[in-house]
């Protein structure tokens, strides 16, 4: 920190001594955020554990009412996503902004794709009367609690789900500020953190499918 | 000749730089006018807006809190009714612990001082401070949205089922809190981020001073603790809207599951509240002791140890709700746990004092108000740690003293130490000195006068909240009410001196108490951007054996902030600072 | 310090090494989906199959894809950190709602 350049880059906040001290703390920062985010979700899988050692029986039946096949194919699309904004932030430090383009977008697609699926699997179980809580009227699964384990189910999903949504408006923001020429392999330090910020919606979907889908 | 390990493979010119005393252009008179107030990202002035509205809300508390003891003068119905003093008492709560004790320390003087203390610019993401302060007001009225509207009567900790059922506005109190929650995470988020990555050169993890090791500790703490506040918030909504049933009994769900939740954030969250306190009363300590802090390392992990351990004790609020007795066995010895890093750090405290050149300025003496009063609020919390003694306890007034010799003997009181000390700093005006003590003893009475007896009271029985009340503790509740007058003359006595301060106050020097803190090297106010050169630090904080020069010291060449580099620069001695 | 390391620069992955993970973790989402539907394991433990399956997968996204395998370690210790605060609440809260029967029965 102590090295202070003679002039500053146009990206450089005037209280960062260079461009390497901003990018890490940005880093530190969504990292931090990121602490967060495990904790926010976690109060939910505690909920879920709690839930789970309770009543076994109620997830084992609770469970066959969702669909493994779209949950794995929801996997696979994040997982696709994922890849691509790992293809965009490589393509950005390679100075391809065409390539950090076109991968954002295929990004904001697979995201698309899954909020699509996720809205037909809800479609499907609001029609079954598979709702949270007191608006539960589902009567295919014998068990008193059963309508706690699709709350939990829906308050995992949908705030996962609104996380995807705010994923996809900041990919969209960011391809929005490189399709304005802002970023280079000089300063791509937006790019970098909302991957980060993606990949993590990514690792929340990677406990929630075997946890909600595949129990046996 | 200084040296110092700044770096294993740089050498850097150092010169002197000598805080002006009378410096031509400040924080406050570079950017003028109210609209730069409201957009401002300078630290110093978000801190001061978080100051003006800590202090706002801590009337309203407080104006509270005098409602409610004066209604305690009698036993029957003094002068409000039974729900309206019902709703006060949450609101007193809810407002002193959300919108004033969070953010007091780290929020208000943490923003001010912590980028001083590091000798950087600003903290890493100045716009997230500021609309982190944002994020506070718009938390605070949505809660007083709810207050307008019909109150909150299920106390500040909406323990399920009451606030499923509650008619109150249990939604948009909690919806103020998860908003207030955000703000507080971004704080934490920028504070952890500038203490790593923004700390001007020489300033190594043991030489960071104290008051940062505490708003680290506390960073860590919010950073962890409150998404499981806002997660817990949004069940508890969702519980309302959607009656999603996990808290609630009634559909198979588990209450204590919800106290869980909420303990996981709000007995940290007291931590929150108290370890800044902590970091304050470290600085003020070495200051009037003129001194080297004792056993600095000793402080620095014990605030960490503290945050850590204030994680795993929460449910020693539970101990009569039915939770498991394996838990509460294993929780009630945790508790026990949190009192060794505490005890630590009061013992080198007094040591600090020992052979010290002991200067009793009005923030030393709150240092020794805070000494006092945090022991007895410490230990009655051992007290109400040891499971049978809390059974009987539990819900009494007795809890009540507890907490409040912590949070307010604790928390308030490092707070108006810390105040006091960085107020010549922060306004560049000093108080009167004479009115300021008289307004510690007013304190100091008053207080010992309110909770004193709460104490006694509490262990014959006497429960928390209640309206009313048997004949027999009428003598403790009313020089209960007394002394909170007295309090309350207290705090309007140093909101009248500080004010007058603002006016017709003496001008401050640069470095008024002859502090080795980094941040009284800047001018009184301090510069726009803290500091007109880079500061290089090669000795500790505390280090008051070596002469006042040594910590003085900035780079040669210090033109890249966009200042001319020499235009207070008194000593143009050039040190070459090697290895 | 922060600035100490100038000589460092940003890791900058290779596409073959981004497709490899990508298809690592595709092949992990058949297995665990094959395991679980497939191969009959006893009740805990195929919670646990599942779960060490998703800790492989969340360990590729977070090592390579999130680059921690090549950033500071801080960022890494965070990350351990957010973890084991998650379990710490988790394993006190089980610690009451797994013993709620009273171990003195008349209690």
């Amino acid at each position: 920190m102590a090295n202070h350049s003679t002039s500053h880059p146009t990206h450089v906040q005037h209280h960062f001594v260079d461009s390497d001290q901003q990018f890490d703390s940005a880093k530190l920062g969504m990292w931090v955020f990121l602490v967060n985010e495990i904790l926010f979700f976690g109060g939910l899988f505690c909920a879920y554990i709690v839930y789970r050692a309770w009543h076994p029986e109620l997830f084992t039946q609770a469970a066959t009412e969702l669909n493994a096949f779209w949950g794995a194919v929801n996997t696979v699309v994040l997982i696709g996503s994922s890849l691509t904004v790992a293809m965009a932030i490589r393509s950005v430090q390679k100075n391809q902004i065409k390539g950090l383009k076109i991968n954002l977008l295929i990004t904001i697609a697979l995201a698309v794709v899954f909020m699509v699926v996720k809205g037909f699997e809800y479609a499907h179980k609001f029609e079954l009367g598979i709702l949270p809580g007191e608006l539960y009227t589902y009567e295919g699964i014998e068990h008193a609690q059963a309508a706690i384990f699709f709350s939990i189910y829906y308050m995992m999903t949908g705030i996962h789900a609104l996380h995807v949504i705010i994923g996809i408006g900041l990919m969209w923001w960011i391809y929005v500020r490189a399709n304005r020429g802002e970023f280079s392999s000089e300063y791509y330090t937006p790019v970098e953190i909302t991957g980060l910020y993606w990949h993590l919606v990514d690792l929340i979907w990677i406990f929630l499918f075997p946890l909600l889908y595949l129990i046996e | 000749m200084a040296t110092a390990e700044v770096s294993n493979t740089r050498t850097l010119k150092v010169k002197r730089f000598k805080p002006s005393e009378d410096p031509k252009k400040t924080y406050l008179t570079e950017e003028k006018g109210l609209w730069s107030w409201l957009t401002t990202v300078d630290h110093k002035k978000i801190g001061l807006m978080y100051l003006g509205s800590v202090t706002l809300f801590f009337l309203l508390g407080g104006v509270l809190a005098l409602l409610l003891r004066t209604e305690l003068l009698t036993p029957a119905k003094t002068f409000i009714e039974a729900d309206t003093y019902n709703q006060f008492f949450t609101l007193h709560g809810a407002i002193m612990v959300f919108f004033v004790l969070v953010p007091s320390i780290p929020a208000a003087l943490g923003n001010f001082i912590l980028p001083m203390q590091l000798g950087a610019k600003d903290v890493a993401f100045p716009r997230l401070n500021l609309a982190s302060f944002y994020i506070y007001v718009i938390g605070a009225i949505f809660t007083f949205f709810a207050l307008v509207n019909n109150g909150l009567d299920t106390g500040w900790t909406f323990y399920t089922p009451y606030s499923i059922e509650s008619n109150s506005s249990v939604i948009w109190v909690t919806l103020g809190a998860f908003i207030l929650g955000f703000s507080s995470i971004l704080t934490g988020t920028n504070f952890i981020t500038t203490i790593h990555k923004m700390r001007a050169p020489g300033i190594t993890w043991g030489k960071l001073p104290l008051n940062i090791w505490a708003l680290y500790a506390t960073s860590i703490i919010q950073v962890l603790a409150t998404p499981v506040l806002a997660i817990t918030l949004l069940l508890l909504t969702m519980e309302r809207v959607f009656g999603i049933g996990i808290f609630d009994p009634a559909m198979g769900g588990d209450p204590v599951l919800f106290q869980h939740f909420f303990w996981f954030y709000s007995h940290p969250a007291v931590y929150i509240m108290i370890v800044p306190g902590f970091g304050i009363i470290s600085e003020v300590i070495t200051t009037f002791s003129k001194k080297h802090i004792f056993g600095y390392w000793a402080i620095a992990l014990s605030s960490l140890a503290i945050a850590f351990i204030g994680f795993l004790v929460w449910g020693h609020h539970m101990f009569t709700s039915g939770q498991s007795a394996v838990a509460t066995t294993v929780f009630s010895f945790l508790t026990f746990l949190v009192g060794i890093p505490t005890g630590i750090k009061i013992l080198n405290w007094v040591a600090t004092l020992y052979k010290g050149s002991i200067e009793m300025k009005t923030p030393m003496i709150y240092v020794f108000i805070f000494l006092f009063l945090f022991s007895i609020g410490g230990f009655t919390g051992i007290m109400l740690g040891s499971l049978a003694a809390d059974i009987h306890l539990h819900d009494t007034y007795y809890v009540v003293a507890h907490f409040h010799y912590v949070m307010m003997g604790g928390t308030l009181i490092a707070l108006l130490a810390g105040l006091h000390f960085w107020w010549p700093k922060m306004t560049g005006k000093m108080y009167n000195e004479f009115q300021a003590k008289i307004g510690a003893a007013l304190i100091f009475i008053g207080f010992n006068m309110t909770f004193l007896p709460q104490f006694i009271m509490g262990s014959q029985g006497m429960p928390r909240r209640y309206y009313n009340y048997i004949d027999q503790f009428t003598i403790f509740h009313q020089t209960s009410t007394i002394g909170s007058y007295i309090l309350g003359v207290g705090f309007l006595l140093i909101a009248y001196y500080l004010l007058v301060s603002l006016f017709r106050g003496e001008k401050a020097p640069a470095n008024p108490w002859g502090s080795r803190g980094l941040e009284w090297q800047a001018t009184s106010p301090p510069d726009l951007h803290n500091f007109d050169h880079t500061p290089v630090i090669i000795n500790g904080p505390y280090d008051y054996h070596k002469p006042m020069e040594e910590f003085q010291l900035g780079l040669a060449d210090s033109g890249h902030n966009g200042h001319d580099p020499s235009h207070d620069a008194t000593g143009a001695k050039q040190e070459v600072v090697s290895n | 310090m922060s600035g100490q390391n100038h000589e460092h620069h940003h890791h900058v992955s290779t596409a073959g090494q981004l497709w490899a993970i990508a298809t690592g973790l595709i092949i992990l989402t058949i297995v665990t989906v094959v395991v679980a539907k497939f191969v009959p394991i006893p009740a805990p433990f195929d919670v646990v199959a599942a779960i060490s399956i998703a800790l492989v997968k969340a360990f590729l996204v977070a090592a390579f894809f999130m680059n921690l395998y090549w950033d500071t370690k801080f960022n890494a210790m965070l990350l351990i950190m957010g973890v084991a605060f998650f379990l710490l609440m988790v394993l006190i809260t089980l610690l009451d709602t797994m013993f709620r029967n009273d171990i003195v029965p008349s209690f």
